[in-house]
């Protein structure tokens, strides 16, 4: 049997990182230099350790029981162990002795550190779209951010008020921009774990800006949105959905910026 | 007032495999509100994620490295053109170069790298034209073509 090659590295590009790749196999026999490598990396290393595994051969019960040891050590360093790359054979193994249960298993290193950076940095992320002033286009648009949320673990019912507010804008900006100008909707969200942030931005129409600007103000400005007030109903929806709410008008376009915090 | 086609999208994304599944959602769902069949629409589902995926794998050296895709909607065809910002590795402009010519090549890779260049084929076996291009700062861009499958009629104007 071929032996077990350990190398430790901080993980390219991100320092927060202790990568170590483990070739070969693992058969709780090279215990004494694991727990010579992690006694290392807990002592000196930064305390979130992805374990590149997908040049790792075996992997038995044995050695798990070691690695749920260092994962122990590591979390009372406010850290943790995880587990990258693995092949489909190893993970299923892993799956059926409840290791998915302690240990989170990404398919790639970069995976693993990007749900690092999410969770305990707050990491926050930017998608930009532009797509054609055309009210078909907004089901696919409220769509893909409601996907974006729920993909990034809120909730159902967080996602679909957001979801709405995408939709209500969106319409909005479509129905009241100058259609003619040849110019797209442009949304950019940007989302971390505790907030979603979306600026919609589309050209004025100079026949409906004064009309908007007093709409917006009236909505903005009054504590409670009416009900019984016919024009501006999606702007008071945004509102009562929202945790922020601005409007800017320009000759270059009109621009609508809405913050909703996580609620579940 | 409805824009008349083409109609150009642009997307820009993280680097995050997490995005896959809404980035190719929101092509089908824009493919199929442009009047292309359910069935157009889903393979083209199935490009956008082997490309994307690809990408990101491979194209994403950094952490905060985006993704960009420029979207055309034609009457007759969709073309799709997708850009990382690449790793300079002549390993990969070579895997992109054989799988784009469709040669029959083993790349001294792990097993993973062996799934890619099978995603790269079914790219090419769904699409009418394929071709990329890395510039000198190793940006890199996949370009797609589909056409309207025989039997599946634009909608009367």
């Amino acid at each position: 049997m071929s032996e077990l090659k350990v190398e430790v590295a901080g993980a390219a590009e991100y320092p927060n990182t202790t990568l170590v790749r483990l070739k070969g196999p693992l058969s709780g026999a090279e215990q004494a230099e694991l727990d010579r490598v992690f006694e290392n990396i807990i002592q000196g290393h930064p305390p979130f350790v992805v374990a590149e595994m997908s040049e790792t051969t075996i992997f038995t019960s044995s050695a798990l029981g070691n690695f749920m040891n260092y994962r122990k050590k590591l979390v009372e360093r406010n850290g943790d162990l995880v587990f990258a790359g693995l092949s489909l054979d190893i993970r299923s193994l892993l799956n059926l002795l409840g290791a998915n249960r302690i240990f989170r298993m990404y398919n790639d290193t970069q995976t693993a550190i990007n749900a690092y950076r999410w969770e305990k940095e707050h990491l926050r992320q930017a998608t930009h779209l532009s797509f054609p002033s055309d009210l078909k286009f907004v089901p696919a648009v409220r769509q893909f951010v409601s996907r974006i949320t729920k993909q990034k673990n809120y909730g159902s019912r967080d996602s679909f008020r957001i979801e709405t507010i995408v939709d209500e804008v969106c319409n909005n900006a479509v129905e009241h921009g100058n259609n003619t100008a040849g110019r797209n909707v442009e949304l950019t969200m940007n989302i971390d774990r505790e907030r979603v942030e979306l600026q919609v931005t589309n050209a004025t129409n100079p026949e409906k800006v004064d009309m908007l600007r007093e709409m917006s103000k009236s909505v903005l400005n009054s504590p409670q949105p009416s009900l019984e007030q016919k024009r501006g109903r999606g702007l008071a929806l945004i509102k009562m959905l929202s945790n922020d709410l601005r409007i800017g008008f320009s000759e270059e376009g009109t621009s609508v910026h809405v913050t909703r915090l996580r609620g579940e | 007032m409805n824009k008349s086609q083409p109609y150009n999208l642009e997307l820009t994304f993280p680097g995050d495999i997490d995005y896959i599944p809404a980035v190719r959602k929101f092509v089908a769902e824009t493919l199929q509100a442009a009047n292309f069949s359910p069935k157009f629409a889903y393979r083209s589902e199935i490009v956008v994620d082997e490309i994307c995926y690809n990408a990101i794998t491979y194209g994403c050296q950094s952490l905060d490295a985006e993704i960009t895709i420029q979207f055309t909607i034609h009457e007759d065809r969709m073309e799709l053109v997708v850009k990382d910002p690449g790793r300079g590795e002549d390993d990969d402009r070579e895997r992109l170069k054989h799988a784009v010519e469709g040669k029959q090549v083993q790349f001294p890779t792990r097993e993973q790298g062996k799934k890619e260049k099978l995603g790269l084929e079914i790219v090419k076996m769904l699409s009418e034209e394929l071709d990329f291009e890395i510039d000198k700062n190793n940006l890199t861009s996949v370009r797609v073509v589909r056409r309207r499958e025989g039997g599946e009629k634009a909608p009367a104007k």
